[in-house]
């Protein structure tokens, strides 16, 4: 899967927007919209909330948990844990990326923020390295990691499997067969 | 177009339409037209772009469109108009029987009525006359003189402002429109000031959360600030030495083409304590210690040299790390990359990257047009030092002349109305500060260069003298319409600013001729 793909998954997600200019109730194929009323606070997908900020027509509330304590927590947590802990949202990433380019103005201690969803997807992305790496050492059969998110195994899902596919046939080619010619003459 | 609702009548009308947009080549106008493309994208209306650059190509433009045309607003600055009943008066025609009716049973009744009618009529007729006579008068007075308002990015913010749908990028091209104004010496100090203030409230408005310390922005964030800064031309990407010598307020005070003002230029460096070695390098290189206190440093020093005006009101606009720019250095830049001669490319090129640089995800186009006013800036002072160490500059009785020959490096440079303009600004304060002959300091200046070697044209600019109250009204459009009419000389007068006229090489001489007579 592209990342882009992954992106446009997350776009999904819900976030609070408080519009500046009046609507009534939209009908969408995925489900209902609005009503908009100027000042107050409405649940919007995220590509909306991105495009009607793009034309000026809204304020973007970022998320709570979109929060430099609450980061730093995760962060401390992720980096004491061996193993994957639970991530505030399946699609923090891209959520940050997204909500940090477009709405800065709108998110306090944005760059506070950035640095650290940064370390958080650096631990993890280290984790999952170093279990890619034993299960390769210890020849497992098969593994499973809880607590991962999209855009991470996309990270390294292709290449991983790939490289497992390689490591196949250069196994099974190292059986000597009985069909097998000698070289010495 | 005049109109009294900006909103009502304008904006509301064209939004629900396709628009063209007929933009002149003047950062100002650059200004205001990114001011109404982002306001046109937030509220998806269709508009077709054509940059003009004088009267010629607005029609052109303008048949080349006329099917769909309906309404037609053109960007420029503004000139002050007189009172609507003072020009078009919905005029009745005079009846003869106006309504009076005529009483047949008393004849003297009916004769006094009469005379009283001739009477009426007469008035009438006077009235009308002296009413046409007025008129004439102040036609006249309109276009004798020509002058800047209000700068039309300003114009665009204010209508911004009115729909509550202005932002800070907006503002910021304002601070660029006015700025620009100032630069090309279009609008009196008082008024630059006034301006400032007006702007000064919107950026309050929009930056003040750099003071919160909770809530602070991200350094990514685009933010404005008010400065009483140096008026050195782009000094904080050059170096000082080389900002104070291409920087027209300074070289003229200083008389930089002369040895004693080179001298007297080490003086004031040795005044304000900076070495000549960190001076030389680039800004940013600078010891740390020595531009903590600069700006107050060199006002104090340079008061001493006679230039007191040495900072100016304006404002700087940073964001990232690195970028912090003045307003007036983004006007160099966009007016450099406007008038760009080094590659032959056609007209609306420049036009577009000149545009494009003025938003802030193009830094690279913005850096390549501080390359390029470095090198005008440096072209200009040169021309300047060396037509006044050969006196090219003559006296021809109402008005001084000077005329650019072919031979002159980077003569190709003024063939461009604005930078020709920028250079005749200049040329006239170094030539008032260096003559010593009173009367010629009062007189207004002509200059001319070759534009075009194979179709043997000549542009010629005409700026109003150089004095401290000056109200830059500018009489030369009116001048050089007559001249050329009384001479039949083969001239254009096509740019919008009506002081900048194209004409023949062969017919310059007896064209001034009639100019000189024109105006003693």
């Amino acid at each position: 899967m592209d990342p882009a793909e992954a992106e446009f998954l997350a776009e999904k997600e819900t976030v609070t927007v408080i519009p500046n200019f009046s609507l009534d109730r939209i009908y969408l194929i995925g489900g209902d919209l609005g009503p908009f009323n100027p000042g107050l606070p409405v649940e919007v997908p995220l590509w909306l909330a991105i495009n009607l900020k793009q034309r000026q027509k809204c304020r973007l509330i970022p998320p709570e948990w979109m929060d430099a304590e609450k980061l730093e927590e995760i962060r401390d947590q992720e980096r004491k844990e061996d193993t994957f802990t639970p991530m505030p949202n399946p699609y923090y990433m891209e959520l940050t990326k997204l909500l940090l380019n477009y709405a800065t103005d709108n998110i306090p201690k944005a760059d506070e923020i950035r640095t650290l969803v940064k370390d958080t997807w650096d631990t993890r992305i280290a984790k999952l390295r170093l279990s890619a790496d034993s299960f390769v050492k210890q020849q497992e059969a098969h593994a499973k990691l809880d607590n991962l998110t999209l855009m991470e195994i996309n990270t390294t899902g292709t290449f991983l499997t790939q490289a497992l596919d390689h490591m196949y046939k250069l196994r099974t080619n190292l059986q000597p067969g009985e069909t097998a010619q000698s070289q010495d003459f | 177009m005049f109109l009294s609702d900006f909103r009502r009548e304008f904006y509301e009308v064209i939004v629900s339409q396709r628009v063209l947009l007929l933009v002149a080549s003047d950062v100002d106008a650059l200004c205001a037209c990114k001011i109404l493309q982002a306001l046109f994208q937030c509220d998806h209306v269709q508009y077709t772009l054509v940059p003009v650059s004088g009267w010629q190509e607005l029609e052109t433009a303008y048949l080349e469109h006329k099917d769909q045309i309906k309404l037609l607003v053109k960007q420029d600055d503004d000139l002050e108009i007189p009172a609507y009943d003072d020009i078009f008066r919905d005029e009745e025609e005079d009846e003869d029987d106006s309504g009076n009716e005529s009483d047949g049973s008393e004849p003297l009744g009916k004769r006094k009525r009469f005379e009283e009618d001739v009477v009426e009529r007469t008035m009438k007729r006077r009235q009308r006359r002296e009413w046409e006579a007025h008129r004439r008068e102040i036609l006249f007075d309109y276009e004798q003189y020509e002058y800047h308002g209000t700068s039309s990015a300003m114009v665009m913010f204010d209508l911004a402002w009115i729909m509550s749908k202005d932002l800070n990028d907006m503002l910021w091209w304002a601070i660029v429109g006015l700025t620009d104004q100032w630069i090309q010496d279009k609008i009196t100090q008082m008024k630059y000031v006034t301006d400032i203030g007006m702007l000064q409230r919107h950026v309050s408005r929009h930056n003040h959360r750099n003071e919160d310390e909770e809530n602070s922005l991200s350094i990514d964030c685009m933010r404005i600030a008010f400065e009483y800064d140096l008026r050195l031309a782009l000094y904080q990407h050059w170096s000082l030495y080389e900002s104070l010598c291409n920087t027209s307020y300074t070289s003229a005070s200083l008389k930089l083409w002369s040895v004693q003002g080179q001298k007297r230029l080490q003086e004031l460096f040795a005044d304000m304590g900076l070495p000549l070695k960190q001076v030389k390098q680039k800004f940013n290189s600078m010891d740390m210690s020595l531009k903590e206190n600069l700006q107050e440093m060199i006002e104090e020093s340079a008061n001493k040299f006679g230039m007191k005006n040495l900072r100016v009101q304006t404002f700087s606009i940073h964001f990232g790390f690195k970028n912090k720019f003045l307003a007036s250095d983004i006007v160099y830049a966009t007016a450099s990359l406007m008038e760009n001669i080094e590659k032959d490319e056609p007209g609306t090129d420049n036009f577009i990257k000149a545009l494009d640089s003025l938003s802030r995800n193009n830094l690279d186009k913005l850096h390549q047009g501080l390359e390029l006013a470095k090198k005008q800036l440096r072209a200009i002072q040169q021309t300047v030092a060396s037509c006044i160490c050969t006196n090219l500059i003559i006296s021809q009785g109402p008005f001084l002349y000077c005329y650019l020959m072919e031979g002159t490096p980077d003569v190709k440079l003024f063939s461009k109305p604005v930078s020709l303009c920028l250079l005749s600004k200049y040329l006239l304060k170094s030539f008032v500060c260096s003559t010593k002959n009173k009367r010629c300091k009062l007189l207004p200046l002509i200059v001319a260069a070759p534009m075009d070697v194979e179709q043997g044209t000549v542009i010629m600019v005409g700026i109003p003298p150089e004095t401290e109250s000056s109200d830059k009204k500018n009489f030369f459009g009116r001048a050089f319409e007559k001249a050329a009419e009384s001479t039949n000389s083969r001239t254009l007068h096509n740019h919008f600013d009506m002081s900048i006229i194209e004409l023949k090489m062969e017919d310059r001489s007896k064209f001034l001729d009639a100019l000189i007579s024109l105006l003693s």
